[in-house]
């Protein structure tokens, strides 16, 4: 975790409302990895009090470049609009736990649902630069939220489900899932809650319907670990990255929980934003 | 300085002695200046009298300006903070989640996040939402027990420099004693918060702040429990501030800390509900800040023991703002998740305006807006009653 200065190099509207910025920020750029996030200070202290939690959307360690990708929903993001390139920002980061790929998956299945992208876009990198196969599931409202192709690497395969079918599949993008459940060694999500509960529940219970249940895999014998370990969530299935309205990001002020099957909330800022799906309590069980 | 029971063991016999308890004796809020042989009589001439708007020292006096200035505070019972700048209790977590981005000792103190008897696990989400100005939170004390605190944390803290004082809430009156005498005597931990203040709670918390008797009760309670240094958070979500901060302060608390959380709620994107997971929140942030002001500038005008002030603080004007209404340090909350480095660079900025009005010390900084007092303040209710 680090407090710099990053400076943009450029910044564009990819989509309607949607924008993509560049920073120069080397020192966070190294040692990050697909899933984390930074936390950036939007304008003075005189009108917005808190910073901006944004995933790291790609990390390019070669030019020490992070990208992040946005919707203007507000003051903050508007305010990130108005930059240009050389203004320098106040980034903390990386910050949170990262996906966790094991080594012997070959196969990995990312779902996206709108600006979920962010989240999980840079795990599609990381994915190719270590020689898996990648799937990308994306879904959208139409056609003109779609995620062009051209900012994705050409090694993937990319899906598209849009809700009117103005472009591939008509429906949600979790319609698409069962197809993909066979081939996958893993899968990654990020996007609207109702769509990572959606996937949570399409994942239960794959093993046994796949018959691969323990077979030929040595990992799952001996003593289990821990919930919320890296090397649990290596061994999950299906990985997801939360999002919470955030206040410090750094595990301090404990807004941004979520509830987990441990009947203890967790921080997203620190024990996630990337959880085994597992790890949360998909009911909400805040009643005690 | 780290506060130590005072219990007179074999193995304890060797160890130094590093708190001396203080009792039946009226403390000042600050420390005598240390002579310092460099400084000639200018400083202290300066602090005799209120201090005009800052003067440009003569060029002489500024040849004379001490090169080091005294910030030391001291709350009474033998708690010396090195500076009056603190961390709030809820926005620095246990002092180790900033990592390396803060370096703790360098702060004048940490009030730790809200520490309760048994685990909590807080509000539904969500839980922050930004406002004009500042924030409303509803955490609603999230913890994992004072049992838990003192286990994951308290070596930590004893290997720190800093003070770290524990913000203790409860429900009852039984809830606060016991989870206080569980802190005491424990290494590390330098004092007590209490927060009877808390809004985001159903039940206690918040209904100990609003009633002069009740908070007497409960501090009374405390204070026979321990000899730690003990603070206690005044709610601003009250008529009026002054009798319950004096009942108080003649309980037996060494410090007053002004103000918690305004009360407040926020509604959804949709209008369909608030946004709050518990409707209601604690608003922070400079938008407290005048509110703040006029409760620390009344609480100071009542009651002899230091008050420390807590409200919408973000640069050094604010901190030499609440100094002036009366406020002996200041604590910074929300401001700290824009700009963790604020607590520790308001500290050095602090001596620097000293140093360049030629101050020894900050205490002439203290109290210059508040009315002239007509006789000594009292000094009732500071004596140790056991």
């Amino acid at each position: 975790m680090q407090l710099v200065g990053a400076e943009l190099l450029e910044s564009r509207e990819i989509l309607p409302g949607q924008w993509l910025q560049a920073y120069h920020a080397p020192s966070l750029v190294t040692g990050s990895r697909a899933g984390q996030f930074v936390h950036v200070r939007t304008g003075d202290l005189s009108g917005l009090i808190l910073r901006r939690p944004f995933s790291i959307n790609t990390a390019d360690g070669a030019t020490g470049t992070i990208t992040i990708h946005f919707r203007t929903v507000g003051r903050g993001t508007e305010w990130l609009t108005h930059l240009r390139p050389g203004d320098t920002i106040d980034m903390l980061g990386p910050l949170g736990r990262p996906f966790e790929v094991d080594a012997q998956s070959r196969h990995l299945l990312l779902i996206a649902g709108g600006l979920g992208m962010a989240g999980i876009r840079a795990l599609a990198d990381e994915a190719i630069r270590d020689g898996r196969q990648v799937t990308l599931l994306f879904g959208a409202a139409s056609a003109r939220d779609v995620y062009p192709t051209s900012l994705l690497p050409d090694e993937i395969e990319y899906v598209v489900a849009t809700d009117d079918g103005s472009v591939g599949h008509r429906g949600f993008v979790t319609e698409l899932v069962p197809e993909y459940e066979a081939w996958a060694d893993q899968a990654f999500a990020c996007g609207p809650e109702p769509m990572l509960r959606t996937l949570a529940r399409l994942s239960v219970g794959r093993r046994g319907r796949l018959g691969v249940a323990r077979l030929g895999r040595k990992r799952g014998g001996g003593r289990a670990d821990p919930a919320g370990s890296p090397a649990a969530r290596r061994k999950a299935f299906l990985q997801v990255s939360m999002e919470q309205r955030m206040g410090c990001a750094v595990g301090a002020c404990l807004g941004c929980v979520v509830m987990t099957t441990s009947g203890t909330p967790q921080r997203v800022c620190r024990e996630g934003p990337v959880f085994a799906s597992e790890e949360i309590d998909w009911e909400g069980g805040w009643a005690r | 300085m780290k506060a130590k029971r005072r219990v007179v063991t074999a193995s304890g016999a060797g160890a130094p002695v590093r708190r001396r308890p203080t009792v039946r004796k009226v403390k000042s809020a600050i420390v005598p200046a240390p002579p310092k042989p460099a400084v000639p009589k200018a400083p202290a001439s300066v602090a005799a009298r209120p201090q005009p708007a800052a003067p440009s020292p003569e060029p002489a006096e500024r040849d004379a300006a001490p090169t080091s200035v005294d910030l030391t505070v001291d709350i009474g019972r033998g708690l010396v903070l090195p500076n009056p700048i603190l961390v709030a209790s809820g926005t620095f977590g246990y002092g180790v989640e900033y990592g390396d981005i803060v370096d703790v000792n360098r702060l004048g103190g940490i009030c730790c996040k809200g520490t309760t008897l048994r685990p909590r696990i807080g509000n539904p989400t969500p839980r922050v939402t930004e406002t004009p100005g500042g924030m409303l939170n509803s955490i609603g004390l999230q913890n994992p027990g004072v049992g838990a605190v003192i286990e994951r944390y308290a070596d930590t803290w004893a290997g720190w420099r800093v003070p770290v004082i524990v913000n203790v809430a409860g429900e009852s009156v039984g809830d606060y004693v016991e989870v206080v005498r569980r802190l005491d005597g424990v290494p590390g931990i330098a004092g007590i918060e209490l927060n009877i203040s808390c809004p985001n709670i159903g039940r206690g918390g918040l209904q100990f702040a609003i009633d002069a008797d009740a908070a007497a009760s409960v501090t009374a309670a405390v204070r026979r429990a321990t000899d730690l240094p003990l603070l206690v958070k005044l709610s601003p979500n009250v008529a009026d501030v002054r009798p319950i901060a004096r009942a108080i302060a003649d309980a037996g608390a060494d410090a007053l800390t002004a103000v918690n959380t305004l009360s407040g709620i926020a509604v959804g994107p949709t209008r369909e509900r608030p946004l709050l997971g518990n409707i209601y929140g604690g608003l922070s942030g400079p938008a407290i800040k005048p509110v703040a002001l006029r409760i620390v500038y009344e609480v100071s005008q009542v009651v002899d023991v230091p008050v420390i002030a807590i409200g919408g603080v973000t640069e050094l004007a604010d901190v030499l703002d609440f100094l002036a209404v009366g406020a002996v340090a200041v604590q910074v909350g929300t401001a700290i998740f824009a700009d963790p480095t604020l607590p520790v660079r308001l500290a050095d900025e602090l001596a620097s305006v000293c140093r360049t009005r030629g101050l020894a010390s900050y205490r002439p900084l203290i109290g210059t807006a508040l009315p002239r007092r007509a006789s000594a303040p009292s000094s009732k209710g500071v004596e140790y009653r056991p």
